[in-house]
């Protein structure tokens, strides 16, 4: 019972971050402010919502001499987390670089432009 | 198989289709037609023909996508009608 | 314009008349349809002989790679012919066989990772991914009579590892590690296990493809055994040919036949 409370609390919580990166995808006024919000809330409630899903399977082990391949079920699940953790930044840090070079720019506050941003860009032909 | 389930995932199949053909821009279609595949194999995993499944994730989400972005790629991005 | 609304009516009318069909069928997953219990007074269907009868004639649990790979294996073998068709086909429509001089004067672009900070975040995760990917293909190959999967979902993994290689660095790379002889020599070698695992039981008068002719052959106790591992064996083949299939289709596709730079 305890951990079926945890595992719903996880996954509303991942539900909650789901939702802050869908109205992020929406509302944000550039690329990459979007993509940011879509990339870390992403990669944040995916492993809420796997968490609640492994805490529920672990409530399901009454004796883990019979009970043990629902522990295998929660190593797949960590593993489809460190999978997610492995490729989803490196997909949006794939996607700003691409956005870079195809020549999009931020909105950036007057007075406070990086100028780190002339190096940084390909000159473009 | 739960019933409300499949007819969401049914009117999304719905949409995606119709909006990957209205797109004119052909690698948004692409990516649309990705999720297309992605519906289709959640659809069939959650009917129980979890082979079928499998093989819809691989081929028509994964590697046909990236084919016909290849494709898009050397020819042309826009769409004539 | 005029041709896009009669394209959509067109799919509008095949679509209601589908759906019009869609009434006749039986209920999902109904036992007492025709397909699932077959017809009155006639023999027992085809699906009830395979739920029945297909752990004690191959031991093998899942009954979607028994019936794919033995029971229906001439089919099997002929969708893998088909790839190996379309593979030929990209091949000879795109590939371009001479040496074109104004792309060897633009193809030395350095696109690897060393030294591009661009790029390697992408190069390092792939090459972090990448044999983990082709390790779960290999599984799902190797397992693919024991769980969901098979030879050409495990295939189609493999090919997209390259892929993925040719995708973060540079084609280059995963011409280096799988080149054009290779590809070619392994969609075709893994047409000719399959075959050679169906021709093997005709030298001891059994019929093509039966594959429980080869239990002394692949040493097992029982015939059930041998059609197991069988079907092992086919699958591999069935891999290997999807496999180089789709780099080759990807490698041809994305340089126009050139087979040099990349997207």
């Amino acid at each position: 019972m305890v951990f079926t409370i945890i595992a719903a609390l996880l996954i509303l919580a991942g539900l909650v971050f789901f939702f802050g990166a869908a109205v992020g995808l929406l509302r944000f006024p550039d690329f990459y402010a979007r993509m940011h919000a879509a990339g870390k809330g992403d990669t944040l409630s995916s492993l809420l919502v796997i968490a609640g899903f492994a805490v529920y399977q672990i409530g399901g082990v009454h004796d883990l001499s019979h009970d043990w391949p629902l522990l295998l079920v929660v190593l797949k699940l960590l593993a489809i987390v460190v999978f997610i953790y492995l490729t989803s930044p490196t997909s949006t840090s794939a996607l700003a670089d691409a956005g870079w070079e195809d020549g999009i720019d931020p909105i950036i506050e007057p007075g406070r432009e990086n100028h780190l941003e002339d190096d940084l860009r390909p000159p473009q032909p | 198989m739960i019933v409300p389930f499949d007819i969401l995932i049914l009117v999304f199949l719905v949409i995606a289709a119709v909006i990957s053909l209205w797109v004119k821009d052909l690698l948004a279609a692409a990516m649309i037609y990705g999720i297309y595949g992605f519906l289709i194999c959640l659809l069939w995993a959650e009917m129980g023909a979890v082979d079928v499944a499998f093989t819809e994730a691989t081929v028509g989400a994964g590697v046909s996508t990236v084919l016909i972005v290849a494709t898009i790629l050397n020819t042309r991005r826009k769409s004539t009608d | 314009m005029k041709a896009k609304i009669y394209a959509s009516l067109a799919v509008v009318i095949t679509g209601a008349v589908l759906l019009y069909a869609v009434t006749d069928f039986p209920n999902f997953g109904d036992p007492h349809s025709p397909a699932n219990a077959g017809v009155k007074g006639g023999a027992p269907s085809a699906s009830i002989y395979y739920i029945e009868n297909t752990y004690r004639d191959t031991k093998v649990p899942n009954l979607v790679t028994a019936v794919l790979a033995d029971y229906r294996g001439y089919d099997t073998m002929f969708e893998t012919v088909v790839i190996l068709t379309a593979g030929m086909a990209i091949f000879a429509i795109l590939r371009v066989l001479r040496r074109d001089e104004d792309t060897e004067e633009a193809a030395p672009v350095d696109r690897s990772i060393d030294g591009d900070h661009h790029r390697i975040i992408v190069g390092i995760t792939c090459r972090i991914a990448v044999p983990l990917i082709q390790i779960f293909a290999l599984y799902v190959v190797a397992h693919g009579h024991h769980s969901p999967g098979g030879g050409f979902q495990g295939g189609v993994m493999l090919g997209a590892s390259f892929i993925l290689i040719a995708l973060s660095g540079s084609l280059s790379d995963a011409l280096a590690r799988l080149g054009e002889s290779s590809f070619i020599r392994l969609a075709c070698i893994g047409i000719f296990i399959y075959a050679g695992f169906g021709f093997l039981p005709l030298l001891v008068d059994r019929n093509f493809l039966d594959y429980g002719a080869l239990a002394g052959l692949l040493m097992t106790d029982g015939e059930e055994m041998a059609r197991s591992h069988s079907m092992l064996g086919v699958e591999i083949g069935v891999a290997m040919t999807v496999m180089a299939v789709m780099f080759a289709i990807f490698a041809n596709l994305s340089t126009r036949g050139r087979l040099q730079g990349g997207l």
